[in-house]
């Protein structure tokens, strides 16, 4: 077990140290693990970098905007799939499961005069809109996984009460999915946060990611692994933070669908 | 009107089925329509239409031809390994009962980096001369000099190497999955078998792998699907080189339109995996998945 902990830990260990070494100790023959002298030059260096600190910006925004998107579309039709036995929504799980498996190359290329056509070519709306293709079709699965879970009666009962529909599932069942949507929107979010194809091939300079600026690093200016692993790092920590936080939702959410199929 | 159940469902389906009516479906029929064009890549440019000549353009394409069964090989070496080492990771967990919170928790963190950063972080373990990875087996005498193993050079094993980030990225996935399905089996069957004398691996072989087989045909589905669209964790790594060696399918389609500056032959590539891709997943989907129907 622990032998396989630290087959775990070094690679990422490693781009962590990596991140404080002086670009000169990046290329040393042979490699060194840790730095022979601590510096925040790479982190200084990346930061004043011209893009660097806009794609961060780009890169939440996207994925705040996506997050949204997914949820507000996804939430009424996983709904609807689950309270109404309907074939439409039958049909509907079966065509957003197959939108998993689109390649995004094939819907990119495509998808770029879509945009353009809408004015949202290298914005971060658009861009988001392309993600949210990706988070929409598991937004809609892990949603109705949690809307089985809510007994129907909870709304038979709002409705004698006097709730219209959309009140009882505004007042009633919405709240105690809430769990399930804070699941949802993490799962959203990631998906935003990392993806790489769309980013290339839907936006050049103003509304560019944090993925592509990474990726820069190697074509601009040669290969600068001090700049690339600090500028990785600091983009990944965030998120790895916010799952060890949050780390029994996401489990919850990745094992749902598959264990209860 | 009265709102029945059925249009209140229809109108809740709506705003998620015109989303997806206009970023996916949309964007599909213009890529087929596409694929039976020759078109210039400048925006505006002029385009003929040209039937199924870009189908087979590209099916007497060595290029093409290599990069489908490459796409598939490097489905088949990640999800296998990924199987492999997520059910023996899964297993560990079960040993350990309660104990294993921790190590699952910290299996975790590689599922949140993005591939760029994976891709990156590998093609800089592995680089030749510089790697660490060569260094350390020199060291500890599996090398006999540190460039004597080209990972991502060598066009014979650069498939293989490209694999390494994706595998450590998602084994954690197929390990959780499967861990959870472990815990729902039933304990009274384990502990019939484990009383009967079975041994560990009849136990592994005839009891738990078919038990859990419905947890394992998903998980190789989900996984199998994404890692045949694997794009940027490869691009990254190698660009699709050394000669080509590690250009998959989503690479090949990306460059054709990109470099090449043939978006025509592009989408009639497009069309066809994505063909491929919708028959594995409409097969997959009705025999195994049956989303949706009343367990």
């Amino acid at each position: 077990m622990l032998l396989v902990v630290v087959l775990y830990a070094v690679p990422f260990l490693y781009l962590l140290v990596t991140s404080f070494k002086t670009p000169l100790e990046t290329l040393a023959v042979p490699p060194t693990f840790f730095p022979t002298h601590w510096t925040l030059e790479n982190f200084t260096t990346v930061w004043s970098t011209h893009g660097v600190p806009a794609s961060f910006v780009n890169s939440l925004t996207t994925a705040v905007i996506s997050t949204l998107i997914s949820l507000a579309l996804a939430v009424p039709a996983a709904y609807a799939i689950t309270r109404f036995h309907t074939r439409a929504g039958r049909l509907f799980v079966m065509l957003a499961l197959v939108t998993r498996m689109v390649p995004p190359v094939a819907v990119g290329i495509p998808l770029t005069s879509t945009l353009s056509a809408l004015h949202l070519l290298d914005t971060p709306t658009g861009l988001a809109l392309a993600h949210t293709t990706i988070s929409l079709p598991l937004s809609i699965w892990l949603m109705s996984s949690f809307f089985e879970a809510v007994p129907g009666e909870l709304e038979e009962a709002a409705k004698v009460d006097g709730c219209t529909r959309i009140g009882a599932l505004w007042r009633v069942v919405l709240p105690v999915v809430s769990g399930g949507m804070a699941v949802t929107a993490i799962f959203a979010f990631l998906a935003s946060w990392n993806e790489f194809l769309f980013a290339l091939l839907l936006t050049s300079i103003r509304a560019q990611t944090t993925p592509l600026a990474i990726a820069n690093f190697q074509t601009q200016f040669g290969l600068q692994w001090g700049s690339m692993t600090a500028l990785a790092a600091l983009y990944s920590i965030p998120v790895i933070l916010l799952t060890l936080i949050l780390q029994r939702h996401i489990v919850s959410g990745l094992t749902l669908g598959a264990v209860k199929g | 009107m009265r709102l029945t159940d059925r249009r209140f469902a229809v109108l809740l389906l709506l705003p998620a089925a015109a989303f997806l009516a206009v970023f996916v479906a949309w964007p599909i029929v213009r890529l087929v329509l596409n694929s039976f064009y020759d078109i210039s890549p400048i925006a505006g440019g002029p385009r003929s239409f040209v039937g199924l000549g870009n189908y087979t353009h590209a099916l007497k394409d060595g290029l093409f031809r290599a990069a489908a069964g490459r796409t598939l090989a490097y489905t088949l070496i990640v999800v296998t390994a990924e199987f492999v080492l997520g059910l023996a990771m899964a297993l560990l967990f079960s040993t350990l009962g309660k104990r294993s919170a921790i190590f699952r928790t910290f299996f975790m963190y590689p599922l949140m980096i993005a591939p760029v950063v994976a891709g990156l972080l590998w093609r800089f373990l592995l680089i030749d001369n510089t790697g660490i990875v060569n260094a350390m087996l020199f060291r500890i005498g599996l090398l006999d000099s540190p460039s004597q193993v080209g990972w991502l050079s060598d066009p014979s094993i650069v498939l293989f190497s490209v694999a390494l980030p994706d595998i450590w990225l998602t084994t954690a996935f197929m390990a959780l999955v499967l861990f959870a399905g472990l815990q729902n089996l039933p304990p009274d069957v384990i502990e019939a078998a484990r009383i009967d004398g079975a041994r560990r691996w009849t136990m592994l072989s005839r009891i738990i792998v078919p038990l859990l087989r419905p947890v394992i045909a998903v998980v190789l589905i989900v996984r199998g699907i994404d890692a045949a669209k694997a794009f940027d964790i490869i691009l990254i790594q190698t660009g699709g080189g050394p000669q080509n060696a590690s250009q998959t399918l989503s690479l090949l389609i990306y460059r054709t339109m990109v470099r090449f500056g043939e978006p025509g032959l592009a989408s009639a590539m497009a069309t066809m995996y994505l063909l491929v891709m919708l028959a594995v997943a409409v097969v997959a989907v009705s025999t195994i998945w049956r989303p949706g129907a009343e367990s």
